[in-house]
């Protein structure tokens, strides 16, 4: 026989065996418990699984392999190479050996240096899997290329192998002769192929792991808006059809306890917004709080509502508010289609989410009512005391200077009428510095020469947003505890200025009444927490004072203002 | 007629009261102060019948000036405030009469009608002096309160009463006999009293005298009128 002939057949012949044997490999790598390992970091329990699969492997590649002159050719060699080279020297001298030892009870000439090379090869692959991890070039280990040459080397050394150790001699340099093209070629190309497979699939499902929790961080991202506006029909027609959307599900429904607030996709011609549940699973997860799971499959939905509702499976998640169900979601599949587990992950995931959400949006809600509340309240207190020392100020300016008294009349007007019209959270520097002008025209009439006043604002600074009603309270503090308080006459600066990235807003006054002063009273906590919710914590109001000299309240500030949509923006 | 102080720390305030009371052409403003210390003097050197008197003042506010005010002289007390309700109240037996700012002539003349007819029977001063917590003292042109709990003893000298504490010494305007009503210190001495939470020592002189050893080494004449009390008190 022509042995050119004979190696060419061989080589097609292993490479045929070696086909059955990668659908095999190609099987393996699509079953759930290769999903879990992560190449580089092997557990012990992953060792002993990867020993068990890859010695397998190899004792299969001895028997797709054909016996030639008394001996196997084969594709052995590829388990223990891998095995070395994906789980270490330690792994691939196990996976060589057990399947060596094998080889060795199937008897012929060669038996004993095959059990011998196997090992070998299993080592060969464990040195590259040293190599690689020591050079820090872990993501090689699931090269195609080193897999090749790794199974290269090793299978030339089993040629010598068998060469030194085969006896007798010629009938082993004959056998050499035959199969050393084949084996090589078939056996390299196997392992090669071998690991592209298992990256292929190691990639796509770390591709299917980024677009769930791009779909996950999407679909939370937009819901965060739309819960801060409270939980009601019309967020939740929002909040089902992003999840509609994002999780391409047969339907969204969102529900409060009693009827249905929000309904998109199939089936929206009957599964009415407004009507009562009918669905039993939603029901029970709102009975029993508990995640409601109807796969379509095992179990059967029904939609009580049509006869012809193509939805065939339902999962329905309550929705908890401060350890209460207030509502569910719920995703449905039409009848010809399966419930993928990631959709049910992802319906569960975002009803958490949104569980949180919600309380923390109350949460806020709460927060921010109270701070509005004490405003009103401050407001509401100050007023009387102000305007009757005011007015008394007025009549007997009057007296004697009438024009001026009507000018100060207006004042108050303005004042009050700035006061009732402050409805919104941010108001411009300077329409706050327009109310509070009018408030000082008024106190430096009533105190005269016993108020001075210094103001010192940068231009640039007066279009910039504070939070409504932030200067006259602390002007008021620093004319009621200070100037009011001191027998010789004093003096009130505002200045506003920016430094180093903050605007400073400072109000001093001379009289350094530091007792009188309590930093946590009522009017400077409002204005503070104020600050703090709609401009951020890191801003606010800081307290300096020397006692007889002067009592500085700072006001920090972002440099720019603070932002209109910062409410809802945290 | 009937002498009238008017006590209110703004202007305007002031002058509308005198205004309104000159109207009613029934009283003499015998002065117009803008605090109490101001006030103090007015009334020791006037002694006006009543006062008209605002609450909130700087430093010391209406009701700590009353009761700094010598009791054989203490003037009828018409409380004038903006808004004040709350702790107007507690004071509502005490006093004459209180108005609320702005004030209107009908209202005056009524409290005036009231003051002729409790001046007429000379009824005595209804007002019940509080106890002095704080005492103000003169420093140059400032005005310090002083803690009675540091006041180690208040000396009547030629230029006045002195307070003596364990830093400093300040100067009042306040009467020893005020201090000795509605303070605990203690009377020792014609012109001496002591605050017996300082007293170190006394040591017993021959003729029956005394001499009281402050914490801070100042020594207090006892005279021999109070060095008994004195002794009593200290269990002696």
């Amino acid at each position: 026989m022509d042995t050119l002939l004979f190696t060419q057949h061989n080589i097609f012949m292993l490479l045929q065996q070696m086909s059955v044997f990668l659908v095999i490999a190609y099987l393996f790598t699509k079953s759930p418990v290769f999903r879990t390992f992560n190449i580089g970091d092997l557990r012990p329990k992953q060792m002993i699984i990867l020993y068990v699969v890859f010695s397998t492997f190899s004792i299969m590649g001895t028997y797709f392999g054909f016996p030639i002159n008394d001996a196997i050719a084969n594709t052995r060699a590829i388990g223990a190479v891998l095995a070395g080279i994906i789980g270490g020297p330690a792994l691939g001298t196990a996976v060589g050996l057990t399947s060596g030892l094998h080889r060795v009870t199937l008897g012929g000439f060669t038996a004993v240096s095959c059990g011998i090379s196997t090992t070998l090869e299993g080592l060969i692959g464990g040195l590259f899997h040293l190599y690689l991890v020591r050079t820090n070039q872990q993501s090689k280990l699931l090269s195609p290329k080193i897999a090749f040459i790794a199974t290269f080397i090793a299978e030339i050394v089993q040629m010598f192998t068998i060469l030194l150790t085969a006896k007798p001699y010629s009938e082993a340099v004959a056998l050499v002769h035959i199969i050393y093209l084949p084996m090589i070629v078939a056996n390299s190309c196997g392992s090669a192929i071998f690991v592209s497979i298992i990256r292929d699939q190691k990639s796509m499902f770390d591709k299917l792991g980024v677009i769930f929790s791009n779909k996950a961080l999407r679909i939370a991202d937009e819901t965060l808006s739309i819960l801060s506006k409270g939980f009601n029909q019309e967020t939740a027609d929002k909040l089902a059809k992003i999840i509609h959307q994002e999780t391409k599900v047969g339907a969204v429904a969102i529900t409060d306890r009693e009827k249905v607030l929000a309904f998109h996709g199939i089936g929206s011609d009957h599964h009415k917004v407004g009507i009562t549940l009918s669905a039993q699973p939603t029901i029970q997860a709102i009975n029993e709080d508990r995640i409601i799971f109807i796969d379509g499959v095992r179990k059967r939905w029904k939609c009580t509502l049509s006869e012809n509702c193509p939805l065939g499976s339902i999962l329905s998640v309550p929705l908890r508010f401060e350890n209460e169900v207030i509502g569910t979601i719920n995703l449905f599949e039409p009848k010809n289609k399966l419930f993928l587990t990631m959709n049910k992950t992802l319906g569960e995931g975002i009803t958490n989410l949104l569980s949180n959400q919600l309380l923390h949006v109350r949460y806020n809600e709460q927060k921010s009512l109270l701070v509005e509340a004490e405003l009103k309240l401050i407001q509401a207190q100050i007023n009387p005391h102000f305007l009757f020392n005011a007015l008394n100020t007025i009549i007997a300016i009057l007296r004697k200077d009438s024009d001026r008294a009507r000018e100060l009349l207006l004042h108050i007007s303005n004042f009050f009428r700035t006061n009732l019209k402050r409805k919104g959270a941010l108001a411009t520097l300077e329409e706050e510095m327009n109310h509070v002008n009018s408030y000082l025209v008024i106190e430096k009439a009533r105190f005269e020469d016993r108020l001075n006043l210094e103001i010192n604002i940068d231009p640039d600074l007066l279009n910039i947003k504070i939070p409504v009603f932030t200067l006259q309270p602390l002007i008021e503090n620093a004319i009621k505890h200070g100037i009011s308080d001191m027998i010789t006459p004093g003096t009130v600066k505002i200045s506003a200025k920016r430094v180093d990235g903050m605007t400073f807003i400072a109000i001093e006054d001379n009289a350094g009444n530091c007792g009188e002063w309590d930093t946590t009273g009522l009017g400077m906590n409002i204005v503070e927490k104020r600050i703090k919710n709609l401009c951020g914590e890191q801003y606010g109001l800081e307290v300096d004072c020397v006692p007889e000299e002067r009592t500085t309240v700072t006001v920090k500030l972002p440099e720019r203002g603070c932002r209109s949509d910062k409410s809802t923006d945290y | 007629m009937i002498r009238v102080l008017i006590i209110d720390d703004e202007r305007h305030a002031r002058e509308e009261m005198e205004a309104l009371l000159n109207e009613t052409g029934e009283v003499e403003v015998v002065g117009s102060c803008e605090n109490a210390f101001e006030a103090l003097k007015a009334i020791n050197k006037h002694r006006p019948d009543v006062v008209f008197l605002d609450i909130q003042m700087p430093m010391v506010n209406g009701f700590e000036l009353l009761s700094m005010v010598n009791s054989e002289i203490m003037p009828h007390v018409v409380f004038v405030t903006a808004y004040d309700e709350y702790s107007l109240k507690a004071f509502e037996e005490k006093t004459l009469d209180y108005i609320l700012k702005p004030v209107s002539i009908k209202r005056i003349n009524k409290t005036i009608a009231k003051l002729k007819e409790l001046l007429i029977t000379a009824q005595p001063v209804a007002f019940e002096a509080e106890e002095i917590k704080r005492i103000p003292c003169l420093i140059g042109k400032r005005i310090k309160l002083i803690g009675l709990d540091k006041v180690e003893f208040v000396s009547a000298g030629t230029r006045g009463h002195y307070l003596v504490t364990s830093e400093d010494e300040y100067y009042t305007d306040i009467t020893l006999k005020v201090l000795e009503e509605r303070t605990n210190l203690i009377r020792c001495h014609k012109q001496y009293l002591v605050n017996m939470d300082f007293v170190n020592e006394i040591a017993l002189l021959e003729n029956g005298l005394g001499v009281i050893t402050t914490s801070s080494g100042g020594s207090v004449p006892v005279s021999r009128m109070y060095l008994k009390k004195i002794k009593s008190m200290l269990l002696l």
